[in-house]
């Protein structure tokens, strides 16, 4: 497990809207069945004095951090004030802010990620659906039911994608330590290289899944340094078939000006020696080779 | 989102960075040359207006003789003509400068280090990716760190060098006002970088005349997170039926293949795409489109995203694949009966609820598969079946 412990203590950011009460109730119920802290606090600026799931809502991050020691952030805030939202979760001393919320603008995404990183905060995302180590603890809004504990670390720049391979790995036995999603944005906090770093000095986790797709070289990047920390790695790329400029949902999934594209990229792994799998149907086999 | 030339130059003069005069015209009339010759000049360049790149090697870029025929010539000539395919509905009359040297410099946005790069380029008007394939020392390239508001001093004094660039350009003198010149433009574009939200910057050739720096080329692309904050109401980048997706919701990219598909998720619609291309590619069977319909779809969002689907010209056969823990499978398929589908289609659920789904299909004939492999197989199929069977009747 990376990131995070059945003691972290959870505040979701933008708990009293839909989708931030709907899940800080998931990741409760979850933290309930391991027996994991959970989420301590709920932050909505003007909301201070409500309760949400039996979970205290404050007016401010700082607050939940002097009144419940928070420690790790959620955000669901809507994309318009998600930069302010992660730069106060950071400025109040959250060690990590995983950000859900998606369409946040390019420029308040590198704007947050740095004052983040000024300040010792990981983020995770924008643009995902955070993490879960199955057995100990879900933040973010992962579907808790397909996953199974063991000794994969699985990470992903795409939700759903995600999804269909944890499936696949718990059909054919093959549990997780921790499942990441990065997030599908231009630009991102953590990135596979960050994540690869924290799974190397993970005792639990022996081979890690990379699930990329067209746009950027974060994955070579990874790979090239899962290398150096003789991480074993699996690794799949989705955008085979996408078209050069168009962007296939994720902001940063577009290839553009010759940059990124799924089969160059594909190479460029195979070249370092890392397995590629063509279908998601043969990951599981590809990781039992490896572990 | 691209904006055109005339566009980002109406940018560019509101913050202060040289361009040449211009007008821009939509067809020719009687009146056409005076207006020309007012508020331009008779030495002038005529380009079209398009979103393309390698516009001036595709014939989009011509440079008349001063005269009202060859002006008018040249505007008729691409009025009306397309250039890569897209057609050219207005053009940029603009001054024809003297030009003593070009340069070149962009702004981005470099992934691995999460922050805006300023590239710039002492030898300009050139394709900048052949030039920093070919000659990567050619390119100079400085990040600027996301908090910073303005480009600092050291960063400008790095990338516009006086000595380099004196000894490229011998045909100007590049004294300390030029140099002042250039460095305030890579401020501005910076300045406009930020406060634009753009994800792209760049000025290809910026050029150094007797009466200063001017950018004659200008290439703006806007973040398309952001268009609510720029006053733009829709992207014009995106086709008819993409915008009505946008409207709803949906991801949703337009393609020309026979298959039409739903996910939920970008990765795992794309991934279905790339299945569709490894099954069907090698018989000219492809994708139709790609639409992620968003987490948590409903009854009503999944027959709109259906009969979006229905309208895409050529279409044979749906592809549904959704997957996850808050998509409810009952939901979904009382979706996909109200859409009263014209097509056959392939469904593959998997989630909440996903018994009752089943029932409800399976009362109105519909089968689904286990994996989404098996729909793709059959859809590809079907595919192959109906063109056989065209063939049969000719």
């Amino acid at each position: 497990m990376i990131y995070a412990d059945k003691s972290t203590r959870i505040v979701v950011l933008g708990a009293t809207g839909n989708q931030g009460s709907f899940h800080l109730e998931r990741m409760q119920q979850y933290a309930r069945t391991v027996g994991g802290a959970g989420v301590v606090a709920g932050v909505t600026p003007g909301k201070g004095g409500q309760v949400v799931s039996d979970v205290n809502v404050y007016d401010s991050v700082r607050e939940a951090v002097l009144e419940q020691d928070a420690q790790v952030g959620v955000m669901f805030v809507p994309s318009r004030i998600a930069k302010d939202s992660i730069m106060e979760g950071a400025d109040a001393g959250l060690d990590l802010v995983v950000a859900i919320t998606e369409g946040i603008p390019v420029h308040d995404v590198m704007k947050a990620v740095a004052f983040a990183k000024a300040h010792d905060c990981a983020v995770i995302g924008p643009n995902c659906p955070g993490l879960i180590s199955p057995g100990v603890i879900s933040l973010g809004i992962m579907p808790t039911h397909l996953t199974m504990p063991g000794k994969v670390g699985v990470i992903s720049r795409s939700g759903t994608l995600t999804y269909a391979v944890v499936d696949a790995l718990t059909q054919n036995n093959i549990g997780q330590s921790t499942v990441v999603g990065i997030g599908g944005d231009q630009v991102i906090g953590q990135t596979f290289v960050d994540v690869i770093n924290r799974f190397a000095e993970d005792e639990n986790t022996q081979a890690v899944v990379l699930l990329g797709e067209v746009g950027g070289n974060l994955e070579e990047e990874g790979a090239h340094f899962a290398k150096e920390v003789e991480l074993p790695l699996i690794a799949f790329i989705a955008g085979v078939s996408a078209p050069p400029d168009k962007r296939m949902g994720h902001a940063g999934a577009i290839v553009f000006g010759g940059e990124g594209d799924a089969q160059s990229k594909i190479n460029r792994l195979v070249a370092q020696g890392v397995p590629v799998a063509s279908e998601i149907a043969d990951i599981p086999r590809m990781v039992q080779e490896v572990v | 989102m691209k904006l055109l030339e005339d566009e980002a130059k109406e940018i560019f003069r509101a913050y202060g960075i040289h361009v040449a005069k211009s007008i821009v015209l939509d067809k020719w009339n009687d009146e056409s040359f005076a207006l020309i010759q007012k508020e331009v000049g008779d030495l002038v360049v005529v380009k079209a207006l398009v979103s393309v790149g390698g516009r001036g090697k595709a014939g989009g870029v011509l440079l008349p003789e001063a005269t009202p025929a060859g002006i008018q010539e040249a505007c008729e000539q691409l009025l009306g003509s397309e250039i890569k395919g897209v057609p050219v509905e207005k053009v940029l009359v603009e001054e024809r400068l003297s030009i003593l040297h070009e340069c070149y410099v962009s702004i981005t946005i470099d992934r691995l280090k999460k922050s805006p790069i300023i590239l710039f380029a002492d030898d300009g008007g050139v394709d900048i990716e052949e030039l920093a394939r070919d000659q990567p020392a050619a390119v100079r390239r400085a990040h600027v760190y996301p908090l910073c508001e303005t480009v600092p001093e050291y960063i400008t004094r790095y990338i516009v060098n006086q000595k380099s660039l004196q000894e490229i350009s011998q045909d100007v003198t590049v004294d300390a006002t030029m140099v002042a010149e250039i460095k305030r433009t890579v401020n501005i574009l910076y300045q406009i970088f930020v406060e634009r939200d753009c994800t792209l910057v760049e000025i290809n050739p910026l050029v150094l005349t007797h009466h200063g720096v001017y950018a004659v080329d200008a290439k703006i692309i806007l973040d398309d997170n952001a268009l609510y904050r720029q006053d733009i109401a829709c992207n014009r980048d995106l086709s008819t039926l993409e915008q009505e997706a946008e409207k709803y919701g949906f991801s949703f990219v337009e393609l020309d293949g026979q298959i039409g598909v739903i996910g939920n998720g970008a990765g795992l619609t794309m991934a279905t795409l790339d299945l569709i291309h490894r099954h069907g590619g090698g018989f000219g069977i492809r994708p139709a489109n790609f639409l992620d319909v968003g987490g948590g779809a409903d009854q009503d969002r999944v027959s709109r995203a259906l009969q979006m689907l229905e309208q895409l010209p050529n279409l044979k056969v749906i592809v549904i694949n959704l997957l996850g823990g808050i998509t409810r499978c009952d939901e979904v398929a009382k979706g996909i009966l109200a859409a009263d589908l014209s097509r056959p289609i392939m469904i593959r659920l998997a989630g909440t609820n996903e018994e009752e789904g089943k029932a409800i299909l399976h009362d109105r004939g519909y089968g689904m598969y286990q994996k989404m492999e098996d729909a793709i197989v059959a859809a590809v199929l079907h595919v192959q079946q109906e063109e056989k069977n065209r063939e049969g009747c000719t």
